[in-house]
Parts: C-alpha cells; sequence; structure tokens
C-alpha cells in the first residue's frame, strides 16, 4: 500500500550535502579566525578554538540539560492543554470567542522581556516564574493555531458528521481533533523552538540550575567557549526535540498523500 | 418487525436572512407532503429552488420557520438525539473522513451510536463486502477512486441500517456507468434494509429510473407534481421525461401529467418486491 511504503520513506533528520558544506565552511572560517585573531586585534577570548570549545563541553553538566528539558517539556504540555481546551471553548461559543479574542492577542504583543519582569515581581517561585513566562508564551499559540485549524474544518466533513448526530464530545473526539492534527503538529514544532529561546532567557533571571543559568555563569567568566558549548547543546536539544515531532507526524499523519 | 415511521410534512416554511444584504429568502414556502414507510421518492428541482434546504431540514440540523416535519410523530429538529441510528445520508460527494481507512468510515456512525467494537467492525465489514470492497478496507479515501469512495459513503449510510436514507445528489459527480451502477446498488439495498428513501436529484433519469414517486420541487419548493412513477408504463418514461421537463421550465404542472393517472389501467406495481428483513445484518 502506498502509505506503507511512505511511512518507510519519510525523512526525519537527514543532512543533504549542501547543510554539510556549509557547516564545515563555518567551521573552517572560525577555526581560521581564532588562530588569526591576535593578528586581527581581536582578543584571543572572543573567538575560542575547537579545541578551547571541546574542553568546554567536557564540564557541561548533564543535570542542568535535563533540568531545562523537563523545563520545556512541562510548560509545552501545559501550554498545549491550556491552548485545546480554550480553542475548543471559543469554538463552540461565540460570545466567549469575542471576549477573549481580543486578550488573547493582547497577550501575544507583549515581549517576552516584559513577562520575564512581570514574573519576577509577582512571583517568588523560580520555577513557577519560568513556567509561568513559557505558558504564557507558548499558549497562546497553541490556542490561535488549534482555533484557525477548527474554523478551517470543511463544512462538508461538519455537516457529515452531525447529520450521524453525535454528542458534543464525540464530535471534537472523532472529527475536529483528527482534522486539525497536522496544525497541532506544526504548532508544536513552532512551540519548541520559541520555548527553548524563552527558557534560555528566563533561566538567566533567577534560576541557579538550567543551561540559561549555565550561559549567565559562562558570560559572568567571559568564557565565549563555555557559551558556544551550551549554545550548540541548546540547538541539538532542539533538534532533536523537532526531529521527535516530525516522527511522530510522520507516524501519526501516514494517511496522507 | 416495525418498519420505519411514516413522514409528514406540513405547511413548512423556511426563511433565511441574507447575512451580506440583510434581506430575507424564502428557501421553502409552505410545503406539504406525506411519505409512507419504505417508499423511495425521488426530489426533482432546479437549482436553488429548496431541495437541499428541505435536505437539511429532513436531517434536522436546520430549525423549521414554520410548520412542521413529523417523522412518526417526532420533530428531526426538535428531538434530534431521538434519531441517532435512524436516519443516514449520503451526500454529493463522500465526504469520507480522510484519516479514516475504508472500514473506519463505514464504521463510524456505528461508534456514534455506541456498538460494540467488535459488532462495529462486523457489520461495516459486511457492508463494505456487499458493496464489492472487502479488498479495500484497510486503503485510505485517497488510495480509493471516486466511485469505490462513494460505495464506502453508501456502507456508511447502511451500516446503521437506517429507518430513513437521504441522498442528496449521491450518483450526481459520478460517471454515467459508475452512476447507473450504484444506483441499482443503492435502491437494492434500501428495499432490502426496508428503509424509507429520499432522493434529490436533478436528474430526471435517475429520479425516473429510482423512485417510487417523483416529487417535483418549483422555487421556494412548491409542490408542482408528485408523481406515482407506476401510474406511468416504461413505454411512456420518455413523455413523463418531458412532461417534468416542462413543468420545471414553466414553474406549473404540465397538463399531460394527468395522463399518468389515466394509464392506471395496467400499472406496474414498483417496488413490490421489497424485503422487510434487513439483510445484512
Amino acid at each position: 500500500m502506498p502509505h506503507e511504503e511512505l511511512r518507510e520513506s519519510v525523512p526525519v533528520l537527514t543532512f543533504p550535502r549542501q547543510t554539510l558544506v556549509s557547516l564545515l565552511v563555518f567551521a573552517v572560517v572560525w577555526e581560521a579566525l581564532s588562530h588569526l585573531a591576535p593578528y586581527l586585534g581581536i582578543p584571543p577570548f572572543a573567538v575560542p578554538s575547537f579545541v578551547r570549545i571541546a574542553r568546554s563541553f567536557t564540564t557541561i553538566t548533564p543535570i542542568d540539560i535535563a533540568v531545562t528539558l523537563a523545563r520545556v517539556i512541562a510548560a509545552l504540555f501545559v501550554s498545549f492543554v491550556l491552548g485545546l481546551a480554550l480553542a475548543m471553548a471559543m469554538y463552540r461559543s461565540d460570545s466567549l470567542d469575542k471576549y477573549l479574542h481580543p486578550m488573547i492577542r493582547l497577550l501575544m504583543a507583549v515581549p517576552v522581556v516584559s513577562w520575564i519582569l512581570f514574573a519576577v515581581l509577582w512571583f517568588p517561585g523560580v520555577e513557577f516564574r519560568i513556567c509561568f513566562v513559557l505558558v504564557v508564551v507558548c499558549g497562546p499559540v497553541f490556542l490561535i493555531d488549534t482555533l484557525d485549524a477548527m474554523r478551517g474544518v470543511p463544512r462538508e466533513l461538519r455537516h457529515m458528521m452531525q447529520s450521524f448526530r453525535p454528542t458534543t464530545w464525540q464530535f471534537f473526539l472523532k472529527l475536529m481533533l483528527p482534522a486539525i492534527v497536522p496544525t497541532i503538529f506544526t504548532s508544536w514544532k513552532v512551540n519548541i523552538s520559541l520555548a527553548i529561546r524563552v527558557v534560555t532567557i528566563a533561566e538567566l533571571v533567577g534560576a541557579v540550575t538550567g543551561i540559561g543559568h549555565q550561559l549567565s555563569v559562562a558570560q559572568e567568566l567571559f568564557s565565549v567557549a563555555d557559551v558556544f558549548a551550551w549554545t550548540l547543546v541548546l540547538v541539538a536539544l532542539l533538534f532533536l526535540l523537532e526531529a521527535m515531532v516530525a516522527r511522530a507526524e510522520a507516524r501519526v499523519l501516514r494517511w496522507r498523500a | 418487525m416495525t418498519g420505519p415511521p411514516p413522514i409528514e410534512v406540513r405547511g413548512l416554511r423556511k426563511v433565511f436572512r441574507q447575512t451580506t444584504t440583510g434581506q430575507s429568502v424564502v428557501a421553502i414556502d409552505h410545503l406539504d407532503l406525506a411519505i409512507a414507510p419504505r417508499e423511495v421518492v425521488a426530489i426533482v428541482g432546479q437549482t436553488g429552488c429548496g431541495k437541499s434546504t428541505f435536505f437539511d431540514l429532513m436531517i434536522g440540523l436546520e430549525a423549521p420557520s414554520e410548520g412542521l416535519i413529523h417523522i412518526g410523530d417526532k420533530s428531526p429538529y426538535a428531538d434530534f438525539d431521538l434519531f441517532r441510528g435512524k436516519i443516514a445520508t449520503v451526500f454529493q460527494q463522500d465526504r469520507l473522513l480522510p484519516w479514516r481507512s475504508a472500514l473506519d468510515n463505514a464504521r463510524l456512525p456505528l461508534e456514534l451510536i455506541g456498538l460494540p467494537e467488535k459488532e462495529q467492525r462486523e457489520r461495516a465489514l459486511a457492508w463494505l463486502n456487499r458493496l464489492g470492497l472487502g479488498q479495500f478496507t484497510n486503503a485510505y479515501p485517497h488510495e480509493l477512486s471516486g466511485g469505490m469512495r462513494q460505495r464506502v459513503a453508501i456502507a456508511r449510510a447502511f451500516a446503521v441500517e437506517p429507518d430513513i436514507l437521504l441522498a442528496d445528489e449521491a450518483f450526481g459527480h459520478l460517471d454515467e456507468v459508475t452512476a447507473a451502477e450504484l444506483r441499482d446498488t443503492f435502491l437494492q439495498l434500501a428495499r432490502e434494509c426496508g428503509s424509507t428513501a429520499i432522493l434529490i436529484t436533478h436528474q430526471l433519469e435517475e429520479a425516473i429510473g429510482v423512485g417510487d414517486r417523483i416529487v417535483v420541487f418549483g422555487k421556494s419548493a412548491k409542490l408542482l407534481a408528485d408523481i406515482h412513477v407506476a401510474d406511468w408504463p416504461k413505454s411512456k418514461y420518455r413523455l413523463l421525461r418531458e412532461v417534468i421537463q416542462s413543468t420545471l421550465q414553466s414553474n406549473r404542472p404540465d397538463p399531460r401529467l394527468t395522463q399518468g393517472t389515466n394509464m392506471r389501467s395496467s400499472p406496474r406495481k414498483r417496488g413490490s418486491s421489497r424485503k422487510s428483513s434487513k439483510s445484512a445484518r
């Protein structure tokens, strides 16, 4: 069957030749710059060699990676559940939609830094602060995406489903949720990238664990090599999470042509 | 076995307010119609005559502005949930859920009525087999041809063995051979199931070929003619077609319609071979 073939052939995290070449060029330029830095008037610590960066990797503490990852995943799940629940309620109720929509748009317009400052001023607990910032940034994205997707479910399919007289719960479970799954995956991918960036900033303020905190420490020590190493960890984390979502997407959406 | 309940439409009126202009549009204007249990009724009319509005009212998705539709003594709109599993529909497009296999699409209404999973599978499989799709139960809609998809949609409708089957231009988009074949299958299954069937169509051949009765709608679903096809001998079908066409074009009953009643000397009793048993059970 074609979908069986599709399942086998979906590429997840593949590196085409062009990607490898561009990464290689960047690495060569960086390494050359690190050696030429003294002659170009650049302080040596500003462009560390890959050997120095590799040394920094040995100081990476897995617990900080685990903590940041746990914060991101937990906050994303909370944001998703809240976003989906509110989207369903707003889809069902026009008046709720009319009241909430402007508020959601307003929340989305507030810069992340402002949220972090609000969180610091409002909440004493560090974990709650970080979770709050992530949820308030990612939740509206989930909400708006899923609400738009629900509204985009073809009228013909809604009509067909209603003609068989489902309960409200069946209507969402059998039609709306499966219909919006592609959008949910896209939303997850967008939000993973957003959450990784936001969690780092949130951890800079007050946290004593996590990648953001380690970046802050590296900055205080003027260690560009450490910053580089932790940044690479963040990027790898992002790629890993995206690859996991892409794999799940390929499995769940194998019905697509 | 209790058969499907009779359908009574009395003084039915449906008025829509256009969102852009705010003007009222009368889609159906005082329609009276009675449909006997197990009757196969074809409703014909020109585009925009209110056929699809009538379809939505019959399903219970719209409320009448005035008048009533009673199936038995219940309203499909006011008593919406009472008709779960009693009314099934086949639409112009197959309207299959693309993420479900043919089998899962066919069993959708059975899931909604809460049948045990084993029974859902067995029933859906039986209907897919009857419709010649036994080899394609795991195929997704995009892997099937238009005719096969419509067969799945028919299997989905019949799976609940409904009292009332509604088909809205269900075969109009298919090629002539496939449409004729599916029409015959649909009719045969409806008769075997003992369901009342209402087919909305703009194709006169389809209406004459399928219906025990042909109900001709004029503008705003004005009842122009209510023709018992059995009153017309097969040799006069060409004339019947002309008469319906003329009725539709002039928006008033063609005088030759009375000929049908004069031909009752040799009536063909259509639908007499109906079996009341629900054969696919």
